[in-house]
C-alpha cells in the first residue's frame, strides 16, 4: 500500500532525529509536565498553610521543572528531536507525544521561567485577603497546559492543552469577580472561537494523512492535502492564531482581560498565553512553505495590528492598558516577521518572543508595584516617583528602553533583526523581488517602532519625572522588586551579548523547516541600513512623544477603545434577541402551534411519496378485487354524515353521543370485516368511555376556541387527504401474509384454541398483552394517584340527570341486566381461547356490569380496585414465568391435562390476569372520575397531591369499597 | 459465540419484567423505605444484565431470545446487540443517579413515584432490546403513561397545563405510530425489524416506514417538531425533568437509529433529509437555548441541539459515522442529565429557575458550581471531557463523508453551545446574588460593564474586595445528595475525557455491527432460542 | 376505498376537533384519529377475505381474514382506552384548577 510505505518512510525521518533512549534522561519531558501537573493537584492543600505565600515554593518547583528539561539541552542543541510517545487513544489514533526541539525549548522555558518569577512576585503583590487558592491552582494549571502545549507532538494533544490554557485564562479572568465577568466571557467566546478553528483544522489533517502525529502529518501533508484543503486548513490555524495571540480583528479581548491581577496579567496575557498563537503559526509554518496567501495574511494582519496597537498605546492613561495594547502591537510584529517566512525573519521573530517576555513581564510587574505603592496606575495622577522610589524606576527605565528598541539592550537587537527581515521581504520565495513590499513593510515596522518609543517614553517619563503628587511613598521591599530585577537585567545582558543567544535561535528556525542561518546576533553591525532606521525611528519616537498632544487631537481625545467589546455584546444580544423570536413557540399553549411540525411533515411525506420519488407508486400493485363490497358504501353512507355531524356538534351530550354512534357503526363494520373480537372490544370500550366520559365533559366549563377554524380545516384536510391516500396506496395491494396463513394453519395445533386471534394475544405475542395491561394498571396508578374518591359525587350526578321514577326503572333494569353480564362474563373468558372472547372481553363485560351498577346506584361489594389491579399484574407477570421454570421461554404456554375439563394452558392464569386489571381499570375509572366535576368546592386533590390516594390502602377496602360493603348489606 | 442460554431464558427478558414486578411490589407496600430500596434495586439489576449483555456482545455477536419461544420472526424477538447492551447500561446508570436525587428531593415519600418510575423504566428497556416494531409501540406506550403521570404529579396549573401538553403530543406520536405500522404491515406483511431488512430499497416499504419515523422525529423533538419539548419539560419537578432527559427523548434517538441502520440504505435522499433535520435542530436548539430566561428552559433547548449531533452520523461514512452516534448519544445522555440534575438542585433550593432572578450562587452552592461547569464544558465539547472525543468522532465522520456544511455548523453551533452555557452558568453562579443584580441581559448594563473594564481596564484590586464583600451571599440549607448525584455524571464524563479508550471501542464495534446489520437480521430470524 | 375513504374523514374530522382546541373537542377529536388508525391497520390485513379466523371449522385460508392485524388493533384499542381514560382526569383537574383561578382572578395562560 502506497500510503503505508510513504508513512513509514515519514516515521523512519523522525526516528532518524530520535535520540537513542539512555535509561532515566529520555523520561525528564513527561517528568517535567507531569511535575507542574501533579502540583496543580495539591495546590489547594498547601494554599491552606502557607496561603499567599504558597508562590515561592511553586516557583521552586516551575525551576525544577525547567531543569528537568534543560538535561535534554544538549541532545536539542545537536539537532535532535527528543521524542516520548505512549499509545492513548487507538480509536483516533491518537498518541501521547511529547517531544522537545529547539523551538518548544524556547517556549518552554519562557513559560517555566517567567512562570517562576511572576509567582514568586505573586505573594508580594496579592492582598492578604485575596481568594489566593483559586489564583494559584489555576496559574498552575495554567502553566501544565502551556508546557503542554509547546511540548505535544500529537495534534489533538495539542488541542487538549489548547483548549485548557482557554479555560484556565477564562477562569483568572473571571476570579476579578462581577467587574471581570464580561471581559471574562469576551475572551472565552473569542479564544474558544479559535479554539474551534483549530479543532476543525486537526480533524482535516488527521483524516486526510490518517495520522495525528505531528511530524508524521508533515511529512505526508504535502501529497495527502489539496490545495483546497490546504487553505482551508490555514484559514483556520490563521483564526486560531489570531484570536489567541490578540491579533486584529480579535484583539479587543486582551485589554479587557487586564481586570485581572497583575500577576495574571504579566504572566498569562503579556509572557505566555497570548505566545501560543505565535507558537502555533511557527510549528506549522513548515506546512506553507511555498504557500503566498498564508504569507501575505500574516504579513498584511500583523503590521496592522502592530500599528493600531501602538497608536492606542500611546493614547492609554491607564498603564495597564497601555501596556496591553503595546502587548497586542508587539505581538502583530510577530505574526508579520514569521510571515516574511524567511530563516532571518524567523530568527528575529524568536528573538523578539524572547525579549518581549523579558521587558514585558517586567514592566508588568513594576506596574503592579506603582500600583500597590502609590495606589494608582494613571498616568494623569502619577508623578515624579523617581525621588521616593529611583530602584523601581531604574528598573522601568532599563525595561522601557528595551521596549522602545535602544541599545544596549536586548529589545534593540530584536528590532535591528526585524528591520533587516522586512527589507529583506523582496527576497523571500513568495514576494518574487516585489521592491516596493519591502519598502512598505519597513516604512510601517518603523513607524511603529517610534511609536513603541513613545509611549516607552512616556510610561518612564510620566510615572517617575515632574513634581512629586503624592506623601510619604516608599521603595518597596526587596522581596517585591528581586522578580523585576532578573528579566530586567537579563534583558541587559542579551543586549550585550546577544550572541548567547545565537544556537537556540538557530535551532528553532531548522526546526520550523528553514535552513540554518547561522545567525550572528550582535549589538553592533556597523553602520547599516538597520543601523538608519533605528536612528530615524528613535528620533521619530523622540518627536511623538513631545508632541504626544499633536497625535492624540489628530486620532481624537476619547479613544474608541470599547467598540470591540461593545460590537461583541451587540452580536451576543443580537443573538440572544434572534434566540428567544426563534423559542416564541415554545412558550404558546396553542396545541396548533406545538403539532404544526407535525403536519409539515406529513405534508412533506406525502409530496414525497407520491410526486418525487420515482416509482413510489406508479410501481403498485393493483388493488384486489372486491376488496370493497357493497356493504361498505352503505357503512360508509352512515359513517360519513355521523362524522360530520360530530364536528358541528354544539352540546358535549351530542357529541357524546354522535361519538358512540360512530363506534357502534365502526364495529358493525370490523363484525363483517370479520373481526368479532375486535368489534366486541370496540363495542364494550366505546360504551365504557361514554360511561367514564359522560360525567367528567358534562361538567366542564365551555371552553372557548383556541385554534382558528381555518387553521384547523387546512389541517383536516391534510391529515385527511394524505391518510386516505396512504390507506389507498399501502393496503389492500398484497395477498395473504406469510405471517396470517402461519397463524391460521398452526395455530389450534400449535396452542390448543381455535379463536385464532386470541391465541395470537395470549400464545404468539403474550409480550404485547402484557405491556398492554401494564399500560392499563399504569392508567389506573395514575387515576388513583391524581383524583379525589367521589361516591357521593355520582349519587348526585344520578340524582341531577334522571327523574325518581326513571332511576326506580334503571335500578329494575340494572338487577336484570347485572347478572346477564357476570355470566357472560365467565362464559367470555372460559371460551375466549376457541370463541370470540378472551381476558380483554371479559373483563370489559364485568366492567360494564360494574359501570351498569354505578349508574344505577347499586352496590357490589368487591375487593378494593387497588387489590384487584396489583393481583392482576402479578397474576401475569407469574404466569410469564411457567415458561422458563418448565424449561420453555418466558410466556411461553405450558400445557397441563385436567382430568374433567380437558387440556388447560398457563395461557389461561395470562389471561385471568388481563381480566382482573380491566376490571380493576374500569373502577378505578368510575369511582375517582366522577369526583372530579368542576364546581366541587371539596376537592381534596389540592396543591400537589403527595398525600392524598394514600387513603387508599390496598390491602383493606379503600374508602368508596368500604361505603359499598355497608350499604350492600343493607 | 458463548453460552448465553441465561442471557435468551432470563436475563435479556427481565429488563422489561424486573422493573414491573418491583412495581407490583411498591405499589403493594407503598411509600415505605423497602419501597425505595426495590426502586433503587432495579437499576442496578438492570446495569449488571446490561454489563454481561456487553461481555457477550463485545465481539460484534447478537444475542437474541425468542418470547414465548415461537420460530424466529413470528415471535417478538429480544434482541440484545452492542448497541442495545450499552443503552441498558447508560440508561440504568441514569435511572440510578436520578433517583438518588428525586428521594432526596423529598418525591420518594410520594407513594405513587416508584411504581411508575418502575414501569416507565420497564418500557424504556422494554423499547431498547424488542426486535419487533408493534412491540415497540407497546414498550413506548408502557414508557409513557407512566411519564403522563409523573409529568402531572404536582397539581400546580402550570404542571397541568403542560402534563396535557405533552400528553396530547404523544398521543399524537402514538397515533402516527399506530398508522406506520399499519402501512408497513400492509406493504410488506410483517413488523419484524429484521424481517424488513433492506427492503427500504423500495420506495413503498421506505415511505410506509418514514410515517413511523415521523413519529419518532416528533418523540426524539427533532426540528420542526421540537417546540413541545421546551414547552413541558421545564414544568415538572428538577427531578422528572432530569429523568425523562435521560430516558424518553433517547427512545426516539434509539428508534431512528435503528430503524435507519436496519430498514434504509445509505442513499443520496435518506442524507440529504437527515443532514437537513439535524443541521436545523442543532441550530434552532442552541439559538433557543440562547434566547431563554431559565435554567430547564435553556438545557432542553440544548436537547435539541444535541439531538442534531447525535443523529447526524447516522449518514455520515458508515460505521465511522455509526460509532459516533454511539458514543455522542451515551455522552449527551450522561451530561443533560448531570446539567439537568445539577440546576435542579439549585432550583430545588432557590425555588426558582429564572436566571433573572438568581445570581452569585457560586459561594452558597459550590459543588453545585463545580458540577456544572464540568458538564457545561463537556457540552460544548471541551477536553479533557466525553464531549470532546464526541465532538471529534462527529467531525472525523463528517470531514470523512465530505460533508462540509456539518463541519462549519457542528464548529459554529459549539460556539453557540459555548455562549448560552456562559449565559446560564454566570448567569446563575455568577454576579451579585438575587435582588441586588438588575438583570444580567441588558445592553445598557453591559456597556457601563464594557467601559469600566475593557477602556480603563478597572482598578482590579479594589474589584476584587468589593466583589468578594458583595459575593458572599447567606448560605441556605444544603443536602449533600441534591448535589452529588449531578457531580458523579459530571466526573463520569470527565473520566470518559481522559479513559475514552473502552467506550470508544465499544462503539466502534456497535457502530460496524449498527451498519453490517447481516449478524442482527440472521441470529433474530435464523436462530431461536 | 371505501376504507381509505372512511380513514380520511375520520382523520380529517379528529384533527378538526384537535386543532379546534377545547376539552370535548380534544378527546372526542383524539378518539376519532384512534379509530381511523385502526382501520388502517385492518385494512392493512386485506379486506377481500371476511371470515372471522375462527378455526374449529377448519382453516380456509382463502377466506379467513388476517388475524394479526385484528390483535393489533384490539391491542391498540385497549391501550387508547388507558390513556383516554387518563386524559379525562388531566383535562378535568385542569379546568378545575383554571376555574379555581379564574375565581381567585389569577388566570394566566
Amino acid at each position: 500500500m502506497v500510503e503505508d510505505t510513504v508513512r513509514a518512510e515519514a516515521q523512519k525521518q523522525c526516528e532518524r532525529k530520535l535520540t537513542p533512549r539512555k535509561g532515566w534522561l529520555t523520561h525528564m519531558l513527561v517528568a517535567s509536565l507531569a511535575l507542574i501537573g501533579l502540583t496543580t493537584a495539591v495546590v489547594p492543600l498547601v494554599v491552606r498553610y502557607l496561603g499567599r505565600y504558597t508562590g515561592y515554593p511553586l516557583a521552586v518547583i516551575f525551576l525544577v521543572a525547567a531543569g528537568l528539561l534543560l538535561t535534554q539541552a544538549p541532545e536539542v542543541m545537536r539537532g535532535e528531536t527528543v521524542v516520548q510517545s505512549w499509545q492513548w487513544v487507538a480509536a483516533f489514533d491518537v498518541q501521547f507525544t511529547l517531544r522537545l526541539n529547539g523551538l518548544s525549548l524556547l517556549f518552554a522555558m519562557l513559560v517555566l521561567g517567567v512562570g517562576a518569577l511572576v509567582l514568586s512576585y505573586a505573594p508580594q503583590y496579592l492582598d492578604p485577603h485575596y481568594e489566593v487558592r483559586r489564583l494559584y491552582t489555576v496559574l498552575t494549571l495554567f502553566a501544565a497546559a502551556m508546557l503542554g502545549i509547546v511540548l505535544a507532538g500529537d495534534l489533538v494533544l495539542l488541542l487538549v492543552f489548547w483548549e485548557i490554557t482557554s479555560v484556565s485564562s477564562f477562569l483568572l479572568v473571571a476570579g476579578a469577580g462581577t467587574a471581570g465577568a464580561r471581559p471574562a466571557i469576551r475572551a472565552l467566546v473569542v479564544t474558544g472561537f479559535g479554539g474551534l478553528a483549530l479543532f476543525g483544522a486537526v480533524v482535516l489533517l488527521a483524516v486526510k494523512t490518517q495520522t495525528t502525529d505531528i511530524a508524521t502529518v508533515f511529512a505526508l501533508a504535502p501529497e495527502r492535502l489539496s490545495v483546497t484543503d490546504l487553505s482551508i486548513v490555514a484559514a483556520l490555524i490563521i483564526l486560531a492564531a489570531f484570536t489567541k495571540s490578540a491579533q486584529l480583528p480579535f484583539h479587543f479581548w486582551l485589554p479587557g482581560a487586564m481586570v485581572a491581577v497583575t500577576p495574571v496579567s504579566a504572566y498569562l496575557h503579556a509572557a505566555t498565553l497570548v505566545k501560543a498563537g505565535i507558537y502555533l503559526l511557527l510549528l506549522m509554518s513548515p506546512l506553507f512553505l511555498d504557500f503566498p496567501a498564508w504569507n501575505i495574511t500574516l504579513l498584511v494582519f500583523g503590521l496592522a495590528t502592530a500599528l493600531f496597537g501602538a497608536f492606542e498605546a500611546l493614547r492609554q492613561r491607564d498603564l495597564k492598558a497601555l501596556l496591553a495594547y503595546s502587548t497586542v502591537s508587539q505581538l502583530g510584529t510577530m505574526v508579520a516577521l514569521v510571515g516574511v517566512g524567511t530563516s532571518a525573519a524567523l530568527a528575529a521573530a524568536a528573538l523578539l518572543v524572547v525579549a518581549h517576555a523579558l521587558f514585558k513581564a517586567t514592566l508588568f510587574m513594576l506596574v503592579g508595584i506603582v500600583d500597590r505603592e502609590a495606589g494608582s496606575r494613571d498616568l494623569d495622577e502619577l508623578s515624579g516617583l523617581w525621588r521616593v522610589m529611583p530602584i523601581t524606576a531604574g528598573l522601568t527605565g532599563l525595561a522601557a528602553m528595551s521596549m522602545a528598541g535602544v541599545p544596549p539592550l536586548v529589545g534593540f537587537v530584536a528590532k535591528e533583526e526585524a528591520f533587516y527581515s522586512f527589507l529583506d521581504v523582496p527576497q523571500s520565495s513568495w514576494a518574487q523581488g516585489q521592491q516596493w513590499a519591502g519598502i512598505a513593510a519597513a516604512v510601517i515596522a518603523v513607524l511603529g517602532a517610534s511609536l513603541t518609543f513613545a509611549y516607552s517614553a512616556r510610561i518612564f517619563a510620566g510615572a517617575f519625572f515632574g513634581p512629586l503628587k503624592q506623601r510619604n511613598l516608599y521603595e518597596p521591599s526587596w522581596l517585591f522588586l528581586a522578580p523585576a530585577v532578573v528579566p530586567a537585567v537579563a534583558g541587559l545582558v542579551l543586549g550585550i551579548a546577544p550572541g548567547l543567544l545565537n544556537s537556540i535561535i538557530d535551532r528553532t528556525t531548522v526546526d520550523v523547516g528553514f535552513t540554518m542561518v547561522g545567525s550572528d546576533l550582535s549589538l553592533w553591525h556597523g553602520v547599516s541600513i538597520a543601523l538608519g532606521l533605528s536612528a530615524i525611528a528613535i528620533s521619530l519616537g523622540l518627536l511623538l512623544h513631545f508632541r504626544r498632544r499633536w497625535v492624540i487631537r489628530w486620532l481624537g481625545e476619547e479613544p474608541p477603545v470599547a467598540s470591540g467589546p461593545l460590537i461583541f455584546d451587540r452580536i451576543w444580544f443580537a443573538l440572544v434577541r434572534t434566540g428567544s423570536w426563534v423559542g416564541r413557540s415554545a412558550h404558546s399553549a396553542s396545541v396548533g402551534v406545538h403539532l404544526f411540525g407535525v403536519g409539515v411533515l406529513i405534508v412533506a411525506l406525502t409530496i414525497l411519496g407520491f410526486a418525487i420519488i420515482p416509482g413510489a407508486t406508479d410501481g403498485l400493485a393493483p388493488v384486489i378485487p372486491d376488496s370493497m363490497q357493497l356493504v361498505d358504501v352503505a357503512i360508509l353512507a352512515l359513517l360519513v354524515p355521523t362524522v360530520a355531524f360530530l364536528a358541528r356538534a354544539r352540546t358535549t351530550i351530542t357529541a357524546l353521543v354522535l361519538a358512540g354512534f360512530v363506534g357502534l357503526i365502526l364495529s358493525v363494520w370490523l363484525l363483517l370485516l370479520g373481526a368479532p373480537d375486535v368489534a366486541l372490544t370496540l363495542l364494550l370500550v366505546e360504551f365504557l368511555t361514554v360511561v367514564v366520559a359522560a360525567p367528567v365533559l358534562a361538567r366542564l366549563p365551555r371552553h372557548r376556541d383556541v385554534g382558528r377554524p381555518t387553521m384547523a380545516a387546512v389541517a383536516a384536510v391534510v391529515v385527511g387527504v394524505s391518510s386516505g391516500l396512504a390507506v389507498w396506496a399501502f393496503t389492500g395491494r398484497r395477498g395473504p401474509s406469510e405471517l396470517s396463513a402461519y397463524f391460521l394453519t398452526e395455530a389450534e395445533e400449535l396452542t390448543g384454541g381455535t379463536n385464532v386471534v386470541n391465541t395470537i394475544l395470549v400464545d404468539f405475542r403474550g409480550l404485547d398483552t402484557l405491556g398492554e395491561i401494564t399500560v392499563l394498571f399504569a392508567a389506573a396508578l395514575g387515576l388513583l394517584a391524581a383524583t379525589a374518591v367521589g361516591v357521593r359525587a355520582r349519587k348526585d350526578a344520578v340524582t341531577e340527570v334522571l327523574g325518581r321514577g326513571e332511576q326506580t326503572v334503571l335500578r329494575v333494569g340494572a338487577r336484570i341486566v347485572i347478572p346477564l353480564l357476570l355470566i357472560a362474563t365467565v362464559v367470555l373468558f372460559w371460551r375466549g381461547h376457541d370463541e370470540p372472547g378472551g381476558g380483554f372481553i371479559a373483563g370489559l363485560t364485568a366492567g360494564s356490569a360494574v359501570a351498569v351498577a354505578m349508574i344505577a346506584g347499586i352496590r357490589i361489594a368487591l375487593p378494593s380496585s387497588g387489590a384487584m389491579l396489583a393481583a392482576g399484574l402479578g397474576t401475569a407477570l407469574v404466569s410469564a414465568l411457567i415458561g422458563p421454570l418448565t424449561g420453555g421461554a418466558v410466556l411461553a404456554p405450558v400445557k397441563v391435562d385436567v382430568p374433567i375439563v380437558g387440556s388447560l394452558t398457563s395461557s389461561l392464569i395470562f389471561d385471568l390476569g388481563v381480566l382482573l386489571i380491566v376490571v380493576g381499570l374500569v373502577r378505578v375509572a368510575l369511582e375517582r372520575l366522577d369526583g372530579m366535576h368542576i364546581d366541587a368546592g371539596n376537592d381534596t386533590d389540592d396543591g400537589n397531591d403527595t398525600d392524598d390516594g394514600n387513603d387508599l390502602e390496598w390491602d383493606g377496602q379503600d374508602r368508596s369499597s368500604a361505603v359499598d360493603v355497608t350499604e350492600a348489606r343493607s | 459465540m458463548t453460552d448465553v442460554s441465561f442471557l435468551t431464558t432470563w436475563a435479556l427478558p427481565a429488563v422489561f419484567g424486573v422493573p414491573l414486578f418491583a412495581a407490583v411490589a411498591t405499589f403493594i407496600l407503598g411509600a415505605r423505605w423497602a419501597s425505595r430500596l426495590i426502586g433503587l434495586l432495579v437499576p442496578i439489576v438492570v446495569f449488571v444484565i446490561a454489563v454481561l449483555l456487553i461481555v457477550a456482545t463485545a465481539d460484534g455477536s447478537v444475542v437474541v431470545a425468542q418470547i414465548a419461544g415461537w420460530p424466529g420472526g413470528v415471535s417478538i424477538a429480544f434482541v440484545g446487540d452492542l448497541f442495545s447492551a450499552l443503552m441498558l447500561a447508560a440508561t440504568s446508570v441514569m435511572v440510578f443517579t436520578c433517583l438518588v436525587f428525586a428521594y432526596s428531593a423529598g418525591l420518594g415519600m410520594d407513594r405513587w413515584f416508584i411504581p411508575s418510575v418502575s414501569i416507565m423504566t420497564a418500557g424504556v428497556y422494554g423499547a431498547f432490546v424488542t426486535g419487533d416494531l408493534f412491540n415497540l409501540f407497546v414498550m413506548v406506550e408502557v414508557a409513557l403513561l407512566p411519564s403522563y403521570v409523573l409529568m402531572s404529579r404536582s397539581g400546580v396549573l402550570t404542571a397541568l397545563r403542560s402534563a396535557r401538553l405533552y400528553l396530547i403530543v404523544n398521543l399524537t406520536a402514538s397515533t402516527l405510530f399506530l398508522a406506520g405500522l399499519g402501512v408497513v404491515y400492509g406493504v410488506t406483511g410483517t413488523v419484524n425489524l429484521a424481517a424488513l431488512a433492506g427492503l427500504g430499497i423500495f420506495p413503498v416499504v421506505g415511505i410506509a416506514v418514514g410515517v413511523i419515523m415521523m413519529a419518532m422525529m416528533l418523540k426524539a423533538a427533532l426540528v420542526p417538531t421540537h417546540s413541545w419539548l421546551p414547552a413541558t419539560y421545564p414544568y415538572t419537578s428538577p427531578a422528572v425533568t432530569a429523568l425523562f432527559s435521560g430516558l424518553l427523548t433517547k427512545i426516539g434517538a434509539y428508534a431512528i437509529v435503528r430503524i435507519i441502520s436496519i430498514v434504509y440504505e445509505p442513499g443520496q435522499l435518506i442524507t440529504v433529509i437527515v443532514i437537513a433535520v439535524c443541521v436545523a435542530s442543532m441550530i434552532v436548539g442552541v439559538l433557543g437555548a440562547l434566547g431563554e430566561g431559565t435554567i430547564r428552559g435553556g438545557l432542553t433547548f440544548q436537547m435539541v441541539s444535541g439531538m442534531g449531533y447525535i443523529l447526524v452520523g447516522v449518514v455520515l461514512a458508515g460505521a465511522v459515522g455509526m460509532a459516533a452516534v454511539v458514543f455522542y448519544l451515551i455522552h449527551h445522555m450522561i451530561v443533560m442529565t448531570s446539567l439537568f440534575l445539577t440546576g435542579g438542585s439549585v432550583e430545588h433550593e432557590e425555588r426558582t429557575g429564572v436566571v433573572g432572578r438568581l445570581g452569585g450562587l457560586a459561594k452558597a452552592h459550590p459543588i453545585a458550581a463545580f458540577a456544572f461547569f464540568l458538564s457545561a464544558a463537556s457540552l460544548v465539547g471541551l477536553p479533557p471531557f466525553s464531549g470532546f472525543w464526541a465532538k471529534l468522532g462527529v467531525l472525523t465522520a463528517a470531514v470523512d463523508a465530505g460533508s462540509a456544511l456539518v463541519v462549519v455548523v457542528v464548529l459554529l453551533v459549539s460556539v453557540g453551545t459555548l455562549m448560552s452555557m456562559l449565559k446560564l452558568g454566570t448567569g446563575v453562579f455568577w454576579g451579585l446574588p438575587k435582588g441586588a443584580r438588575e438583570d444580567e441581559d441588558t445592553p445598557s448594563d453591559v456597556t457601563v460593564v464594557a467601559d469600566t473594564t475593557a477602556g480603563r481596564a478597572g482598578a482590579t484590586g479594589t474589584a476584587i474586595d468589593i466583589a468578594a464583600a458583595v459575593e458572599a451571599p447567606p448560605m441556605t440549607r444544603w443536602r449533600p445528595f441534591l448535589v452529588f448525584p449531578g457531580l458523579a455524571l459530571a466526573l463520569l464524563s470527565l473520566g470518559i475525557g481522559i479513559f475514552p479508550e473502552w467506550l470508544l471501542d465499544l462503539t466502534q464495534t456497535a457502530g460496524e455491527s449498527l451498519n453490517d446489520t447481516a449478524g442482527y437480521v440472521t441470529a433474530v430470524l435464523g436462530g431461536g432460542s | 376505498m371505501t376504507l381509505a375513504i372512511a380513514v380520511a374523514v375520520l382523520a380529517a374530522v379528529g384533527t378538526y376537533l384537535i386543532v379546534r382546541g377545547g376539552a370535548v373537542r380534544l378527546i372526542l377529536g383524539f378518539i376519532l384519529l384512534g379509530h381511523a388508525a385502526n382501520l388502517i391497520i385492518i385494512a392493512a390485513g386485506g379486506t377481500f377475505r371476511r371470515e372471522a379466523p375462527l378455526v374449529d371449522g377448519g382453516v380456509v385460508l382463502e377466506t379467513m381474514a388476517d388475524p394479526l392485524p385484528q390483535a393489533f388493533v384490539l391491542t391498540a384499542i385497549v391501550i387508547t382506552f388507558g390513556v383516554t381514560v387518563y386524559l379525562l382526569s388531566l383535562v378535568a383537574r385542569t379546568a378545575k384548577r383554571s376555574a379555581r383561578n379564574a375565581g381567585e382572578g389569577g388566570a394566566h395562560d
